[in-house]
């Protein structure tokens, strides 16, 4: 026991001089590289990953024109929230944080009317996406500043444009349309979608991710839902995309295998011209031209989901938020840090020097969008909304459920209606475990 | 004399005390928390009495239907890795006279590979478009064969079945094989003399004499099949939909959505069924005839 007690001494102490010389080697580093003595160090606590290079970069020209140094603490993610939760119940956190926005993690995972800074006032709040802030704000103060690409990662039907001329096909914006384009390649002997069940997640994709339309037809439904008002059984909308996604499938309109497909066959089989249509992310012409150089990304086209007639452009505007500790003594600093990287310039450097990165959600952000998703954004400037994964509570949790659901609907196990009621059935059994109010 | 053969009592006290609080106590917490609402998003743990269980046994869930396909799973997997694995040891024991050893090799290579690769091999070989098994049999003309085996909910828990017992198979043999060694060889000798065919020797030598090993392979497989997880999470995932879903796969999915109370009350039920199946196949092995 001894013997375990000081090893463990032996390690900690170890550890401490490790970390010790590791931090005096980095700030050696640090005084060495600019020549200038820094007035004031701001920490920032982030997940790894979610901080990019280009925003080290742009740290250190924050320091060289305000003196002030940011220095970054990346913790592994498996890892990170313990220890956030950790510093910020024991009142020692960092200045700065990083957390995932999105209404209900804001309040459950963060407490950030506790923790967090209100930034309602900042100069860059009005310029961030609306529906990105929205995400970042609870109880009408605005909390984050999300510097991510949350905007990039719509899920959209891409299609091979080739296909569709030779069909003589044109884009559909009605089910009606979309079940008729399917239909013409049925009988061309091409299979119209290709959808990988197998992985369980994709295929929900179809239904959560049609929220903006949800909220078209019954405007406020998400609010409704979140305050146990409203149940997504018995919603003729939702039963509608639910049921013509089933019928799709009975039609052949996604092949014979969907149930064994898989995800990461879905450039090879858009590149090889298996299948005219898949529902993926909106740099997935891009990523086409990568694996399969033949196939260019200028030779697929995107479009909304048709389902239930949906013409609205799905957006998750939740992403890795940025956020100011309110037991900082530098709280005015960190909010200088902010600002700064908002700044248009620093917008532009960071979308320029970021390969992942297509935008940032600021007005005026310079985008790296291929021509044709470009073109959808901005057909949809006005017709967008967030999806319901992040809009309405427990529905993310139940994500692989709704999966399993949907196959157990397209193998005739249950009916549409099942689906939906299931889905209320399991909110309700989260609320109840979260305690949430709204279902007491 | 007597006194030196008994061990005081005292010797036992470390590995009772060991045994209690790895076993005993978690067993009982564990059923305590069947009772509670616990659960990853409270720090409250509240006493629900039987809502827990209401709700697996409801009509309206389909955890009766995951208790089916366990008992389905368990049944199944006994009759084929029995049948085919006391097939192999007599061909093993009496019938191959060549490469007996290869063989036995052969057939108990499967049991040592790990589940998850067993079970990308055979998500491989069964796909339905372009696995192995399929283009095999429309190669050679029995196109008509070729199922949707892991995807389609009426025969994928069949696909699941027979892949378990394609890997469980050898495992049986041996135990069987080491049973047939054990028969002496003049019972058959005076039984060939007697006029008995083969037919009457396995019947009346070989099976009583094989009792024993019977039984012990019986209650291994009954214990298995009822706490079946991994095969079926790496071959379907209890899917599609729910079809293959089955008792610890849900047991599983509570925890990892941290429904640790309803979690625990499943657990109470598998272990029910367990001490119950395990009861009657003890009592059973009871009532078997002494071999001499």
């Amino acid at each position: 026991m001894t013997f375990t007690k000081t090893t463990g001494l032996l390690r900690t102490g170890t550890a401490k001089a490790l970390l010790l010389a590791g931090a005096s080697a980095l700030a050696f580093a640090s005084f060495a590289g600019t020549g200038l003595a820094a007035d004031l160090t701001l920490t920032y606590m982030a997940s790894q990953d979610w901080v990019k290079d280009a925003e080290q970069a742009l740290a250190k020209k924050f320091e060289e024109q305000t003196g002030i140094a940011v220095d970054f603490q990346i913790i592994p993610s498996d890892q990170y929230f313990n220890v956030l939760q950790t510093k910020l119940n024991s009142g020692e956190g960092p200045d700065l944080f990083g957390g995932q926005s999105g209404v209900t993690d804001l309040k459950l995972q963060y407490n950030v009317e506790k923790n967090a800074v209100d930034l309602s006032g900042e100069p860059w709040a009005s310029r961030q996406d609306p529906l990105v802030s929205a995400q970042a704000t609870v109880n009408g103060k605005l909390y984050g500043l999300t510097y991510w690409d949350v905007l990039g990662n719509s899920w959209v039907l891409n299609y091979n444009k080739k296909i569709f001329a030779d069909n003589g096909l044109e884009v559909p914006t009605t089910y009606d349309a979309f079940k008729a384009t399917c239909q013409a390649l049925l009988d061309a002997g091409i299979q119209p979608i290709y959808e990988p069940v197998a992985d369980g997640w994709h295929h929900v994709l179809w239904f959560p991710e049609l929220g903006p339309r949800y909220e078209e037809v019954a405007p406020g439904l998400a609010d409704l839902l979140n305050a146990n008002e409203a149940k997504f059984e018995g919603n003729e909308t939702m039963l509608a995309a639910v049921s013509q996604l089933n019928e799709l499938y009975e039609l052949g309109c996604m092949g014979q295998n969907a149930l064994a497909d898989v995800f990461t066959d879905s450039t090879k089989v858009i590149a090889g011209g298996q299948a005219a249509m898949t529902l993926n992310n909106t740099g997935f012409a891009a990523l086409t031209e990568n694996d399969y150089p033949e196939m260019k990304a200028s030779d697929i086209g995107v479009f909304v989901m048709p389902l239930a007639d949906n013409q609205m452009l799905n957006l998750n505007p939740a992403g890795p938020t940025h956020f100011i500790y309110s037991g900082s003594p530098n709280i005015e600093q960190a909010k200088q840090f902010l600002a700064f990287l908002a700044q248009p310039e620093n917008v532009q450097y960071f979308v320029e020097n970021t390969p992942a990165a297509m935008t940032l959600p600021f007005e005026g952000a310079p985008s790296k969008f291929a021509p044709e998703v470009q073109a959808l954004f901005d057909a949809h400037k006005d017709a967008r909304g967030t999806v319901y994964q992040t809009a309405v509570n427990y529905v993310n949790p139940q994500w692989m459920d709704i999966g399993k659901d949907l196959t157990a609907m397209f193998t005739d196990a249950i009916q549409p209606e099942d689906v939906l009621k299931n889905i209320d059935k399991r909110r309700a059994d989260l609320a109840k475990a979260a305690k949430d109010p709204a279902w007491q | 004399m007597r006194s030196r053969g008994i061990y005081p009592f005292y010797f036992i006290i470390a590995v009772l005390v060991l045994y209690l609080t790895f076993f005993i106590i978690p067993s009982l917490s564990g059923i305590y928390f069947s009772f509670t609402d616990w659960s990853s998003y409270s720090d409250e743990i509240n006493f629900i009495g039987f809502e827990n269980f209401e709700k697996i046994l409801s009509p309206d869930e389909n955890y009766l239907g995951y208790i089916w396909n366990t008992f389905l799973f368990t049944f199944w997997t006994i009759i084929l890795k029995t049948v085919f694995g006391l097939a192999l040891a007599l061909l093993l024991n009496e019938g191959v006279k060549r490469f007996v050893n290869g063989y036995r090799v052969l057939i108990y290579l499967p049991v040592v590979l790990p589940y998850l690769v067993v079970a990308l091999i055979f998500r491989s070989i069964l796909h339905p478009g372009n696995g192995l098994l399929n283009t095999f049999l429309h190669d050679i003309g029995l196109g008509a064969l070729a199922l949707p085996w892991l995807i389609d909910p009426r025969i994928a828990m069949y696909s699941v079945i027979g892949v378990d017992s394609w890997k469980g198979i050898g495992y049986i043999m041996v135990i069987l094989l080491a049973g047939l060694q054990t028969i002496p060889k003049d019972y058959y000798e005076a039984a060939q003399i007697d006029g008995a065919n083969a037919w009457h020797r396995f019947r009346y030598i070989t099976i009583p004499m094989l009792m024993p090993a019977l039984m012990i392979v019986t209650v291994l497989n009954v214990l298995y099949g009822l706490r079946v997880f991994d095969i079926i999470y790496a071959l379907t995932n209890g899917g599609p939909g729910y079809a293959t879903e089955v008792l610890s796969t849900e047991i599983f999915k509570a925890f990892s959505k941290g429904q640790f109370g309803l979690g625990t009350a499943v657990a109470s039920i598998l272990f029910v069924i367990l001490v119950i199946a395990g009861y009657f196949v003890i009592r059973l092995m009871e009532r078997q005839p002494d071999r001499q």
